[in-house]
């Protein structure tokens, strides 16, 4: 790939100060060249989205220029953006679902025919459309309505939407944070069709190894400042992730980590049997999810999100009844008896959306932390909340979980997503539970903070809890879970000991190519086996 | 941007907001002034004139004569400010409890009725010395208070009726079963109107000032509201309406009693509503007629609005607001304008108080037309 060309997006010492006193990017200065796939990485707050929207017209740069062809250019909104020939993907995909795929593709810039240009074309939106999805090797049915596509499918979508719109610069926005490891090289593949053909990709994404895989350059951020950059086969996964987080991780946390060793204390703490949850519209959502955890195990849960393993964890931590089968701690059922009753016996649940589950964002952080243990002494004696007890759980949880906060009194939701969510893990911490339902407790934290909440995990593990990590991060559940069971439409499909499964052969039964006959994670129950070479079938 | 400009820039923005929310409310006030006199300018053949008597004429006058020495004029108008600031200050908790934990009841009036009227049915009918009856006077319309902000809060928790809706009607209900009550077997046969016999003098609560109907009820109104701060800020029943109010996933996640603390807020929001019944019956009237007006609670409403729900500042927006509107009665007496012109006045002052975002958006419009300027 030629990186001689002249460069088709500058961006001259652009900074951005909000309102609020944040300097979200502090004279950012770089290059993107025609054809090339350029990726912007940092933790979370680094200054990626904002500059995102600065590029898309959503926010308008404090000083410095972008200069578009080398001209100057000023994006007031997203309109101007798309005039200009950039294009969105965003992370939470805006699309019509009861439409179909073309009529999602052209909404807004309809072809049109017939008396004063009124009716519309759909033969030729159709036309357009599937000729748009053959030259960049997209796999889409012009027919097909949005709503039963997959997300991958969903993606590629919106990707065609703005390329429809004219869109030579292409941005998207934490593609991979929804797809299966199949979806992601899916789409990694599109994204180099499309930029071979001429078209700019920008990537934004704190995936290190999408780098590796995917583009040609790429650019660090953090704390709003350009802190290195260059050509992704020049650099080491360590040297990047220096430039990311400012310092070397000591190793990736996965080895630091621990395990249980296998076979010691075999004994199920926790058991889940025949889980079945059937919606009011006859739909089966979980269908006899089995499984086991031994005090000190974690078992990891994997699958393409809306695989029922939201649904799982809601029945587990009380909030929803199944409608048959039930879960147990050491023989005492804690299923269909509430949220409340199911606390009591040591349940504890991290929900998966955080700042609608997990906080009250205009509350402070005592509030917050003192969730789930209010109603108890010492917290509150005969309905009196006692505030010095308040005070100090959270500043014990502040400490214990290093949160980067001026005071207990600060508004929880004034903090970073990887605070916030270090708070969340610590009170159900501080609860001192047995079972602990972890739903994508690193999703959208930086690196540093998902260090904390992952020794904090492998703490409360080595206490002698059980633990359930449903994550759509793999690395995480390969790194941290001693076996790992794979969900696919309300069912486990396969059981693997962590050690000895890629994500090749997860993501296989993640999205349904493969799938093993009446699977269960009991602690006694088979191991799926697994393709050649290591073609073995294992016992617990 | 260099380190130094950039902090300079942050704490220059910094600045600007604390100054923001500093003058916010004295700005806005000022802002509703002015309005206030250009519409009274616009109908009024003396502005002036009219406009202080908008806002001095709830104020008492000092007077000097020869014959008795410095005299205070016109406490009746003063007293009815204070009278008024009394009620509005418990139908104001009576509304903010409940929109604490965002159950949106507006059943203040008809507890206010129900609560009354238990009060003046206790003071009517149970024999025994003051010391005995009053306490059952307010234990009485408490509880009735209590019972009736809880029904709309059970029916939305087992039935999911809408509480707006449901209080709406229960209003309708309570004030015609008042009225019922008055004037049937409540009813004075002595009396040319439809009202109740008047309540024993022992009964009626000690005066504080003369010539008004202001009475202890003063005094028992700051403890009261100390009372709500309390519940909501110092017990678990407070922390879980908060919660629920907050944030109501995260609350039934946590494990948090949700359909307790809705039914919980709108019953509490009656039990301070009864107080506003008792001072209607036991301190203002001294017996309760036929035609009470209702609607009391819908000023509540605002009251509770203007103070954002915060108990310890309901007394004071209850001042305000009870201030203004006796300075508007005043002016619709003594000046030129009509009684409609001065309604729409204390409506627009009030509106420009409640809009939170009036000033920033002000400050932007300023700023960016001084940008423009500046190019």
């Amino acid at each position: 790939m030629s990186i001689s060309l002249p460069p088709v997006l500058v961006l001259q010492s652009v900074s951005k100060l909000y309102a609020n006193g944040t300097l979200a990017n502090d004279n950012v200065s770089m290059e993107i060249a025609a054809g090339e796939i350029h990726a912007v990485i940092g933790e979370n707050g680094a200054g990626k989205s904002t500059l995102m929207k600065l590029l898309y017209g959503l926010e308008q740069p404090s000083s410095g220029r972008i200069l578009l062809h080398g001209r100057v250019c000023v994006l007031r909104d997203p309109r101007q953006a798309i005039a200009a020939g950039i294009g969105l993907v965003p992370q939470h995909l805006q699309l019509v679902p009861s439409l179909t795929v073309t009529q999602n593709v052209v909404l807004g810039s309809e072809p049109t025919r017939g008396l004063g240009q009124q009716l519309l074309h759909s033969r030729a939106a159709v036309q357009a459309v599937s000729t748009a999805a053959q030259r960049f090797g997209f796999q889409l049915d012009p027919y097909a309505v949005v709503g039963d596509l997959s997300v991958g499918a969903r993606q590629r979508v919106e990707i065609l939407k703005t390329l429809y719109r004219g869109a030579r610069i292409v941005m998207l926005d934490e593609p991979s944070a929804v797809l299966s490891e199949q979806e992601a090289s899916a789409l990694f593949a599109s994204l180099r069709r499309m930029a071979e053909q001429g078209l700019t990709v920008l990537l934004i994404t704190h995936k290190i190894r999408e780098i590796r895989t995917v583009c040609d350059r790429f650019t660090v951020l953090r704390g709003g400042r350009v802190t290195g950059g260059g050509n992704a086969q020049d650099f080491s996964d360590a040297a990047i992730s220096a430039m990311i987080v400012g310092r070397e991780l000591s190793a990736t946390s996965s080895a630091t980590l621990t395990r249980r060793p296998p076979g010691q204390n075999a004994v199920a703490l926790v058991g889940a049997h025949g889980l079945t949850v059937k919606r009011a519209d006859g739909r089966v959502v979980l269908n006899g999810v089995s499984f086991e955890i031994a005090a000190g195990e974690i078992l990891g849960v994997a699958g393409v999100e809306g695989n029922g393993q939201d649904v799982l964890a809601h029945v587990l931590c009380g909030l929803r009844a199944p409608s048959q089968g039930h879960a147990d701690i050491e023989g005492v059922v804690f299923t269909s008896r509430g949220v409340r009753r199911a606390r009591a016996v040591g349940v504890a649940a991290t929900p998966e959306d955080r700042l609608h589950d997990g906080v009250a964002p205009a509350m402070s952080i005592i509030d917050n932390a003192m969730a789930v243990q209010y109603h108890q002494a010492p917290l509150s004696r005969r309905g009196w909340l006692d505030l010095a007890a308040m005070r100090g759980l959270a500043r014990s949880i502040m400490a214990r979980c290093q949160v980067a906060a001026a005071a207990p009194e600060a508004l929880i939701g004034t903090l970073s997503g990887g605070n916030m969510q270090k708070i969340v893990l610590g009170r159900e911490i501080a609860s001192a539970p047995r079972f602990l339902i972890a739903s994508q407790p690193t999703r959208g934290v930086d690196i540093g903070a998902a260090q904390v909440l992952h020794e904090q995990l492998c703490a409360l593990r080595d206490t002698g809890a059980a633990i359930l990590l449903i994550s759509a991060d793999l690395d995480e559940l390969l790194a941290l879970s001693d076996r790992i069971m794979v969900m696919s439409q309300g069912e486990i499909v396969a059981h693997f000991p962590a050690q000895q499964v890629d994500p090749g052969v997860l993501g296989g039964y993640m999205t349904g190519a493969l799938r093993a006959a009446a699977a269960a994670a009991l602690l006694a129950s088979p191991f799926t086996a697994l393709p050649a070479p290591a073609h073995h079938e294992e016992q617990a | 941007m260099s380190e130094s400009t950039a902090q300079a820039l942050i704490a220059q923005q910094q600045r600007r907001q604390i100054l923001q929310q500093r003058w916010r409310l004295p700005l806005v006030i000022l802002a509703s002034l002015a309005v206030g006199f250009a519409m009274t300018a616009m109908v009024s053949e003396e502005p002036l004139q009219a406009f202080l008597t908008l806002l001095t004429g709830a104020l008492p006058r000092l007077q000097w004569s020869p014959e008795e020495g410095w005299r205070l004029l016109r406490m009746v108008r003063f007293g009815a400010v204070i009278e008024d600031a009394v009620t509005l200050t418990f139908l104001g908790l009576a509304v903010a409890l409940p929109f604490r934990a965002r159950q949106f009841s507006l059943g203040a009036d008809g507890q206010m009725f129900l609560a009354a009227l238990a009060a003046a049915a206790v003071s009517l009918y149970v024999p025994g010395p003051a010391f005995v009856v009053l306490p059952l006077v307010f234990v009485a319309a408490c509880a009735t208070g209590f019972a009736w902000g809880a029904l709309p809060g059970v029916l939305k928790t087992r039935y999911q009726a809408n509480e707006i809706v449901t209080t709406l009607m229960l209003n309708l209900i309570a004030i015609q079963f008042y009225r019922l009550l008055v004037s049937g077997c409540m009813r004075d046969p002595g009396a040319g109107f439809l009202v109740t016999p008047l309540l024993p003098d022992r009964l009626i609560l000690p005066l504080l000032l003369d010539k008004t109907n202001v009475t202890v009820m003063l005094l028992l109104a700051p403890l009261v509201v100390g009372l709500a701060w309390l519940l909501l800020m110092r017990t678990t029943w407070g922390y879980e309406i908060r919660l629920v109010g907050q944030a109501p996933a995260f609350a039934r996640q946590a494990g948090v009693p949700v359909e307790r603390a809705m039914w919980l807020s709108m019953a509490c929001g009656g039990f301070f509503a009864a107080f506003a019944g008792v001072h209607v019956s036991n301190a203002l009237l001294k017996r309760l007629p036929v035609d009470l007006t209702p609607g009391l609670g819908y000023e509540g409403l605002l009251v509770a609005l203007l103070a954002r729900n915060e108990p310890r500042a309901i007394p004071f927006a209850a001042f305000m607001y009870a201030y203004l509107r006796t300075g508007a009665q005043a002016m619709e007496r003594t000046t030129d304008v009509s009684r409609e012109v001065v309604l729409v006045i204390q409506a627009l002052m009030i509106l420009l108080v409640v809009s939170e975002r009036l000033l920033p958006r002000l400050a932007e419009a300023w700023r960016s037309l001084v940008q423009r300027g500046a190019r």
